[in-house]
């Protein structure tokens, strides 16, 4: 525990940790409205095409200066999306093919320019393979201040137009009939989004960034189903998975930042959409078992008694599906068997069907009578019972 | 011309030589319609006819390649507020983190302006409109866990938040049940008596009688329009629908003029 | 001689690209029709995972083990994907880049705590060591070839052979799955088994090229060749071939340059698609930006046409058929309405006649071709609320 606090009380862990926390929630307040318009591929596609223009950053500037990769990194990343939009616009290729496209192609030449710099030596190579899977313990203290304004730009940004951005990802048709400049907004979108790819390339890399941009978005849409609380709950998981990502990353040897931070905020999602209430697999689960308790012994045999009436044959069988659909969700096999027990279903077989099939026995089609309260018209006025169609 | 001057004042909808195509495929050619307001009007043709285009071309939502168009004399970039636009359902994700009173309070983001928040104004009005519509007990749920019917009753009330004087509705009809059609129809029969112009691009013709009061018949061009009793005839029917009329329910010959 | 050419380094290089390119654009053809772009580069990152795995299980860096283990990983990732996806809770495009991402990074992890011991390590996952392939070698057939060269051999031949022998089911399940399935062709199966290849030529690259750059000459070349041709036995010829050409043009300016030669191999599988984007005849930018201009003159002689037909012989006739109307009721600019006058005269569509512009056969020809059946005659639709006396003999 000492050994903690002194490790947090280091300035450097101090950098790095609030450096990791402010790139994760950048990314997660961005990556929401990336997810929502469906674009977490197209993030993948740009941080994939920001490597050569990080090797350009670092060429131009002769080494490891934040202010320059990042600028390199936009402009390639911007480049790569004009690009996908021409190929989209102007051939018949689709959405998926041409994010390949410049995906593996920008990033192939920026592993040429890659090599151009090692081969050259020097210190810069190896800050360069830091944009490759992240290194927050690479953050400086200097590169707080250029981060933290980019976090606060994104952030008014996102204040002020907040209801265009909302609307805009919703209902582009009705906002643009609106009159609202819906291309403007959009384009903005997706420069913020690659803002915030570009900056979290630090923290997890270019290979890596898809998962830091989407993950925590994800996670947070399970939680809530308002899009305010999303985005911030976004932010939130982004930034404590970085934090949490940095701090074991930097704790031990030669485990880049990348693929930790990458598992904790995978394994967030993994939690929220299990257990998250009103959505989550669990409670999707219980949900199907409480409507499955709350199925009387009276409603499924008055339902197999309406079936039979529909059908004019007391020996109906009733297929398991039909009654699945009767009544919401199908009776547990207990409740079967009890029914059975007390001789009021029997079980048949109604080939060449091989489904399960149930049939009403005349003890059970006059409780379900009574339960009714109508008269059981299953009973022809001798007392022998109806035959129907076969 | 200028675009500021009043052209056309007396119709709701004016239209003259509009010409709308898709790379070189035509949309419509050379449509001249003029809808009076105070109608309920029904727009009719057949598959690819051009009547969704008609309306997005009206809207300034696609670029005509001639043509003008007028609501109340003038043009529609200023008359947004008074315009209330009900789209095809299906452009929208109904899995976004939104619920039926949000949606309905976007129809009031023109109003409130850049910059500023719906307030507590806005959410009143949201949940009128959506009384309006029925769709009250529903205000908080998320959009998903609406019926189709339901999610278009809480469209609708989008357009009629705004206080709209026009509504225009691109087959509000379609993949509706019975009972939901019959509210919408009252609804908007309502809106109509109050006094405004509702026009619908409407897709079954069995309808078209007992719904409404003035029709379009459109196939890439005007075939005819005006009051329904008038263009509801065999002839017009043939003109528009061709050889698809022998599944139509034509009136009969000889009655209805 | 044979052995020459197996024992010289540059040859064994190249012909290691080239194996690896066809192979890739064999697949990819299919790949890229059918949507799968990013499915499978899902899958060439996921295959770092598959291959340390298998690793530490079984010690083997290469063999059929491994080849197993490409196959299982592909399919774990398309299936951990699917089944992401169709809970609904998260969609499609979010669960592929949820899904990769982990298992890249635990393959990631898992080198570096290992690293000592393996010569994979960060740098090759992602470059590959394709100047190395002649280190380990085997003897085919009495002559000493590179490990990689034989692999990919048999790679390239399995999958000529699946697309030989599949080619029309592939092409119907590619087109029309719908049908296909309809028909017994099973795409559901076609689809998994071409990207259990898919992975398991990824695999087989991996030392080549490394994991990322294997994508691009899945993706690039035959989205090239989608540029050039709709044929399909054409198309994927041409992702061969261009895949190739890249190969040995990359090649050549990697030794040039000294840089990646991996990385130079793919970079020139985007060289040849700007081109084939800017140059295709009929479909490249180039030939769309020149018949652009042609076709808008041609669309504004038709609208003035389609204008005229409909307002001649009708009361407002004085006042639409003219420059003017064009002006202000199709808003034209002077210039533009001036022009598609001219171009319609020179056409012999219409002449002037007592002031106002009017049609000539050929016009009036143009006008029924482009109202087709829907030609009444030439009334407006304002003139028509009443009931009409259709006369089919109407002159025009």
């Amino acid at each position: 525990m000492n050994a903690l606090i002194d490790l947090i009380s280091s300035g450097i862990v101090q950098t790095v940790l609030i450096g990791a926390a402010l790139l994760g929630a950048i990314s997660g307040m961005l990556g929401a409205f990336a997810v929502l318009r469906r674009q977490s591929l197209l993030g993948d596609a740009l941080s994939h095409a920001a490597l050569p223009g990080v090797c350009l950053g670092f060429l131009v500037a002769g080494g490891r200066d934040l202010g320059s990769v990042l600028a390199g990194a936009f402009a390639t990343g911007a480049l790569a999306a004009l690009i996908m939009m021409l190929i989209v616009r102007r051939t018949t290729l689709k959405t998926d093919a041409a994010l390949g496209i410049v995906l593996s192609v920008f990033f192939a030449v920026g592993i040429v320019l890659l090599t151009v710099i090692q081969t050259r030596g020097g210190a810069g190579s190896l800050g360069l393979m830091t944009f490759l899977f992240g290194q927050a313990a690479a953050i400086l203290r200097a590169d707080l201040w250029i981060m933290g304004g980019i976090g606060l730009a994104a952030l008014v940004l996102v204040l002020a137009f907040w209801k265009e951005f909302k609307l805009v990802s919703f209902d582009a048709d009705y906002a643009r009939a609106q009159g609202f400049p819906v291309t403007l907004l959009e384009a903005g979108l997706t420069v913020m989004v690659a803002l915030a790819i570009v900056v979290g390339l630090q923290l997890v890399g270019v290979v890596l960034m898809v998962a830091l941009l989407i993950a925590p978005a994800a996670a947070a849409r399970q939680w809530t189903n308002t899009l305010g609380t999303m985005v911030m709950l976004s932010a939130a998981i982004g930034a404590t998975s970085g934090a949490a990502g940095a701090l074991i990353s930097a704790t031990t040897r030669g485990l880049a930042t990348g693929p930790v931070v990458v598992l904790i905020v995978t394994g967030a999602v993994l939690v929220s959409i299990t257990v998250a209430p009103g959505r989550g697999l669990l409670w999707q689960a219980l949900a199907a078992r409480r409507a499955r308790a709350r199925i009387s012994d009276g409603r499924v045999l008055t339902t197999l008694h309406s079936l039979a009436e529909a059908h004019d044959d007391a020996g109906y069988p009733a297929e398991q599906g039909m009654l699945q659909t009767a009544l919401g969700a199908m009776p547990p096999a207990a409740q079967i068997n009890a029914l059975e027990r007390r001789g009021l279903i029997r079980p048949v077989t109604h080939p060449p069907e091989t489904t399960p099939h149930w049939e009403l026995t005349e003890a059970g089609h006059a409780e379900a009578a009574a339960i009714s309260g109508a008269p059981d018209r299953t009973q022809s006025p001798d007392g022998s019972q109806q035959e129907g169609k076969q | 011309m200028r675009d500021d001057t009043l052209h056309e004042p007396g119709q709701a909808l004016h239209v003259e030589d509009l010409t709308v195509t898709y790379g070189t495929k035509p949309a419509l050619w050379d449509i001249d319609l003029d809808i009076p307001p105070g109608v309920m009007c029904a727009i009719v043709g057949p598959n690819g006819s051009g009547k969704s285009t008609l309306l997005k071309a009206a809207l300034g939502l696609v670029r005509p390649v001639a043509g003008h168009v007028r609501f109340l004399g003038r043009p529609v970039g200023k008359m947004r507020g008074r315009i209330g636009y009900v789209p095809q359902r299906h452009s929208v994700d109904w899995d976004f983190p939104t619920t039926a009173r949000d949606v309905v309070a976007m129809g009031l983001y023109r109003q409130i302006g850049w910059f500023r928040r719906p307030g507590a104004d806005a959410r009143a009005r949201a949940m009128a409109a959506l009384g309006e519509v029925g769709m009250q007990d529903y205000a908080d749920r998320q959009i998903s866990q609406l019926s189709g019917g339901q999610q278009q009753r809480v469209f609708i009330a989008r357009a009629l938040v705004q206080d709209a004087q026009i509504l225009i509705l691109d087959e509000p009809m379609a993949g509706v049940d019975a009972a939901t059609e019959a509210i919408i129809i009252a609804l908007l029969k309502r809106l109509r008596d109050e006094g405004r112009t509702v026009i619908v691009v409407h897709h079954d013709l069995t309808t078209v009688q007992s719904y409404f009061d003035w029709l379009v018949m459109l196939n890439v061009r005007i075939i005819a329009q005006g009051p329904v009793r008038k263009v509801y005839t065999p002839e017009n029917l043939r003109a528009a629908y061709g050889r698809q009329l022998a599944m139509i329910a034509v009136p009969a010959e000889g009655n209805g003029l | 001689m044979i052995a020459a050419f197996f024992g010289s380094i540059p040859a064994m290089v190249l012909l290691t690209g080239i194996l690896v390119g066809a192979s890739a654009a064999l697949l990819g053809s299919f790949l890229v029709l059918r949507g799968n772009a990013m499915l499978t580069d899902a899958i060439s990152h996921s295959i770092v995972f598959g291959i340390i795995t298998v690793w530490l299980i079984t010690g083997q860096i290469s063999g059929p083990v491994q080849v197993l283990g490409a196959a299982l990983t592909g399919v774990l990732t398309v299936v951990l994907t699917e089944l992401l996806a169709r809970s609904k809770l998260v969609k499609m495009d979010a669960a592929i880049g949820l899904v990769f991402p982990a298992l890249f990074a635990i393959g990631v992890i898992l080198i570096s705590i290992h690293a000592r011991n393996v010569h994979i390590d960060v740098d090759t996952v992602l470059l590959g060591e394709i100047g190395f392939v002649w280190l380990h070698t085997m003897t085919v057939f009495g002559v000493r070839v590179p490990v990689a060269v034989a692999t990919l051999g048999v790679v390239l031949a399995v999958n000529l052979a699946f697309v030989l022998v599949l080619w029309k089911e592939l092409k119907l399940a590619t087109f029309d799955p719908g049908l296909a399935a309809a028909l017994g062709f099973l795409p559901g199966v076609l689809h998994y088994a071409i990207l259990t290849l898919t992975s398991v030529t990824a695999v087989a690259a991996f030392d080549a090229v490394g994991a990322i750059l294997f994508i691009a000459f899945v993706i690039v070349p035959p989205a090239t060749a989608y540029l050039l041709t709709r044929r399909l036995w054409l198309m994927v010829a041409l992702a061969v071939a261009l895949s190739v050409a890249a190969c040995v043009t990359g090649y050549m300016l990697a030794m040039r340059w000294n840089v990646s030669i991996g990385g130079m191999m793919a970079s020139m599988t985007g060289v040849w698609f700007a081109l084939a984007l800017l140059f295709a005849p009929g479909r490249g930018l180039v030939a769309q930006a020149l018949r652009a201009r042609a076709d808008q003159l041609d669309h504004d002689c038709r609208a003035l046409v389609a204008h005229i037909y409909t307002h001649q012989d009708t009361p407002s006739m004085a006042e639409e058929n003219t420059l003017r109307a064009l002006v202000e009721h199709l808003r034209w600019p002077e210039p533009r309405a001036r022009a598609a006058i001219l171009r319609a005269h020179d056409r012999d569509l219409i002449e002037r006649r007592a002031g106002l512009l009017a049609l000539r056969p050929k016009g009036a020809a143009e006008a029924m071709a482009i109202f087709g059946q829907a030609a009444q005659g030439p009334l407006s639709g304002r003139d028509r609320t009443a009931a009409p006396s259709l006369d089919a003999s109407h002159p025009l």
